[in-house]
């Protein structure tokens, strides 16, 4: 099947010199006292300029997707039945459009359907951040159009196209986001906060997923062939780590940059490689999604107040969505559908294990972590002949000769953060040395800086 | 007691520079050259090259892609042999490299199997001349891993080498079964025109080798035996033309025959372990029939 494939970032990379540079550049002049009244204007000329310079022709389509649904939120507050599902509905055909339109045509052939404008739109690469800002603009229309008057244009672009949150997140609800718009002041940021997030963000992705990426590339297909059977295994539970460093890392760069502009953005992360159950793992990973599908879909699906067949039927249908969501591929959908059945079938089962013991909730931890690694195969190989034939190849012993040597002891010591994290020697550390607090972060920006892996993409730039 | 803001991000950016700073002493002081491993093909790539680059010139420098790359050095008998072939690359990269530094090698063997791909600009830039490749800092990590490496696995010595040598020799030829891989290889080397870029290396190649000559080298090129099934394909039909109409002349052509029943390939395309090792004695074999290899 056609695979829609990752979208090139030509634009400003989070781990870039000169996103860097930018981003002093823009905090410089938000603070200036005679650019106070202008400083939701100013980020949101920022957030412009950071978006276009990686993809500026594809600027007006963002003007567009915020502007659409500007209208029909104001026409909203005078008439909610109509214009609130037509904006929801403006907003999933433009993601849809762009998602899927390659799984029906070929956008590199010479001849599409022969009408200029419409080739034009169909030879669009995919929006970078387009599945962000389009459930941002649908939280918009269904949060404020409660509220008694609409907001100001300057304020919904702000909260659509922040530019830390604009490429991958955290979906923020606009209930938490809008609220927060108002005057800032330099005395007021949380400087060590907002320091403690970037470099730990950037720890994570320089060091751990940057690192881990390099190992894991025999993943990809035909190298995954060359591998032996003990490498697949190993490889897939590196990419598990991986996917976490790389994720964590960005959003927690995203919460510190909007700590450092006055703005609080939701934590996506809660150590979720510890979850006991599939339902706990979606409270702690990636938590702002599974908080905007729960509240946005499942709920107003009916939830579990219609029984447990119809409840298992909206999970189904939940995470299902959810992986779709992730991209136009088989592997995608087929992710989400395992994980809602595993939501399913573990459902009846979670009232007897609660009160079980602390071994019994380690070998849950155990099973939950093996099963959520697996599942990761399919987002690795979004392509489901390969994914299926690394799974195959996990289970059969292979005499391919002249297998790739992999570094076992450097693939731990690149995995050991995660860990660490997860099994909470980090707060540990944390409330013991307090004092050298400082000094361990800034050991980590030191290493991070010396022990950066080969530049890659974040991952969920691609979504 | 909670720090204050200034306090705290200061005393971290300090903890970072006194980090750095004794970091970079330290790569200083233990040297910036120092190996480490190569957990992907580039890396790979930059090790053989800084190897190279740091060491005196060897005698014979193979260069290539892929297919020369599984030609170990330790299956040489002669002394002072590198392979400088890159696997994913082009052999005009490592060529063009090799010109460009002041001392150039007696003999050259140019693969010419797989000449489709584009030299690497970025290798030869950083690799010419007499310029510096080594790092400012060293990867922690990596460094520590590399030294492990290096303790628990050392270079085999001639006479461990020798014996390597021979036990791949006295087992039988492998009996893996390549079909699903060679039949893929078959299927993509019957695809793809290669003339275009192939046309264009073999004329770099030409004129490199001419710069060379004139530097007292011997260059020759090379064809190393792919499977049957591969060698009828178009590609290598359309590459063998080429270069035989690029070069004509017998005396730039090394003629190798090894055992071609007892030669295997991982996928039709890489010899196996012990196939590379015949390959290797016909190569030296040759180079004795010539007289060159160990000329002064």
């Amino acid at each position: 099947m056609v695979h829609a494939g990752p979208a090139k970032w030509g634009g400003m990379a989070f781990t870039s010199f000169h996103f860097g540079a930018f981003v002093a550049v823009v905090l410089g002049a938000y603070y200036l006292p005679p650019l106070r009244r202008f400083q939701v204007q100013l980020l949101v000329l920022a957030s412009v300029f950071f978006y276009g310079f990686g993809q500026p022709e594809l600027l007006p389509l963002l003007l567009v997707a915020v502007l659409g649904t500007y209208l029909c939120l104001v026409l909203a507050f005078e008439n909610r039945a109509p214009w609130m599902p037509a904006g929801i509905v403006f907003n999933l055909s433009l993601l849809a459009f762009f998602k899927y339109k390659l799984l029906f045509v070929d956008a590199a052939s010479a001849q599409l359907t022969g009408v200029a404008p419409v080739d034009f739109l169909l030879r669009l690469p995919l929006p970078i951040g387009i599945s962000f800002f389009v459930f941002h603009n649908i939280s918009l229309l269904v949060d404020l159009t409660r509220e008694k008057r609409p907001p100001r244009l300057r304020d919904v672009f702000l909260y659509i196209i922040f530019f830390p949150q604009l490429v991958s997140g955290p979906i923020t609800r606009a209930a938490q986001f809008m609220p927060q718009i108002a005057p800032k002041r330099l005395g007021d940021v949380a400087f060590v906060e907002a320091a403690k997030w970037i470099l730990t963000g950037y720890f994570f992705k320089l060091y751990v997923a940057n690192n881990l990426n390099e190992i894991t590339a025999y993943m990809d297909y035909p190298l995954y062939e060359t591998l032996r059977t003990q490498d697949r295994w190993l490889l897939v539970f590196l990419y598990s780590y991986q996917i976490y460093a790389d994720f964590f890392g960005y959003s927690a760069i995203a919460l510190g940059l909007g700590l450092l502009f006055g703005y609080r953005l939701p934590v996506n992360f809660n150590l979720p490689y510890i979850s006991a159950s599939f339902s706990e793992f979606w409270t702690r990973w990636h938590i702002s999604l599974s908080s905007w599908l729960k509240t946005y879909l499942y709920v107003p699906l009916g939830g579990n107040r219609k029984g447990p067949v119809r409840t298992g039927l909206n999970l189904m249908i939940v995470m299902t969505l959810g992986g779709l969501w992730h991209g136009a591929s088989l592997s995608y959908a087929l992710w989400g559908m395992l994980h809602g059945l595993l939501l399913v079938i573990e459902r009846p089962f979670l009232k007897h294990l609660e009160d079980a013991g602390p071994l019994v909730r380690i070998v849950r931890m155990g099973v939950v972590f093996l099963c959520v690694t697996m599942l990761w195969i399919f987002f690795k190989l979004p392509n489901f002949d390969h994914a299926t034939a690394y799974l195959k190849g996990m289970f059969i012993a292979t005499d391919m000769p002249n297998p790739p040597k992999l570094f076992y002891n450097l693939a731990l010591l690149y995995t050991l953060p995660v860990i660490i994290q997860h099994v909470s020697i980090g707060a540990l550390i944390e409330r013991r040395l307090r004092r050298w607090e400082p000094y361990l972060y800034g050991a980590l920006a030191a290493l991070a800086f010396l022990e950066a892996g080969p530049d890659s993409a974040f991952i969920y730039f691609q979504f | 007691m909670q720090d204050s803001a200034p306090s705290w991000l200061v005393r971290c950016a300090v903890a970072s520079a006194a980090l750095l700073l004794a970091w970079y002493l330290a790569t200083a002081r233990f040297g910036p050259a120092l190996q480490q491993p190569a957990v992907t093909t580039r890396d790979g790539s930059l090790i053989t090259l800084n190897r190279y680059a740091r060491e005196p010139t060897p005698d014979v420098v193979l260069v290539g892609s892929s297919v020369m790359w599984r030609l170990k050095e330790e299956y040489f008998s002669l002394p002072r042999v590198r392979n400088l072939a890159l696997a994913g690359g082009s052999p005009v990269t490592s060529l063009e490299i090799l010109t460009k530094r002041r001392n150039l090698p007696k003999i050259i063997l140019i693969e010419t199997n797989v000449l489709t791909r584009t030299p690497n600009a970025a290798l030869i830039e950083k690799f010419s001349s007499g310029m510096s490749t080594e790092t400012l800092l060293l990867r922690p990590v990596r460094a520590a891993v590399a030294a492990y490496e290096t303790w628990n696995h050392a270079a085999p010595d001639p006479a461990q080498a020798r014996a390597e040598r021979d036990r791949l020799l006295s087992q039988p030829p492998s009996t893996f079964d390549n079909k699903v891989y060679l039949d893929r290889a078959v299927e993509q080397m019957n695809g793809d025109d290669p003339t275009a870029p192939t046309r264009a290396n073999a004329a770099l190649i030409g004129t490199l080798i001419d710069d060379m000559q004139r530097r007292g080298t011997r260059a020759f090129l090379i064809h190393i035996p792919f499977a049957p099934k591969i060698e009828d394909s178009r590609f290598v039909r359309t590459t063998r033309q080429i270069v035989h109409e690029a070069f004509p002349a017998p005396a730039l052509w090394l003629p190798i025959n090894p055992p071609m029943g007892e030669l295997r390939w991982d996928d039709g395309v890489h010899l196996d372990e012990r196939s590379s090792l015949l390959v290797v004695r016909a190569i030296e074999s040759s180079l004795a029939e010539r007289g060159d290899a160990r000329r002064p």
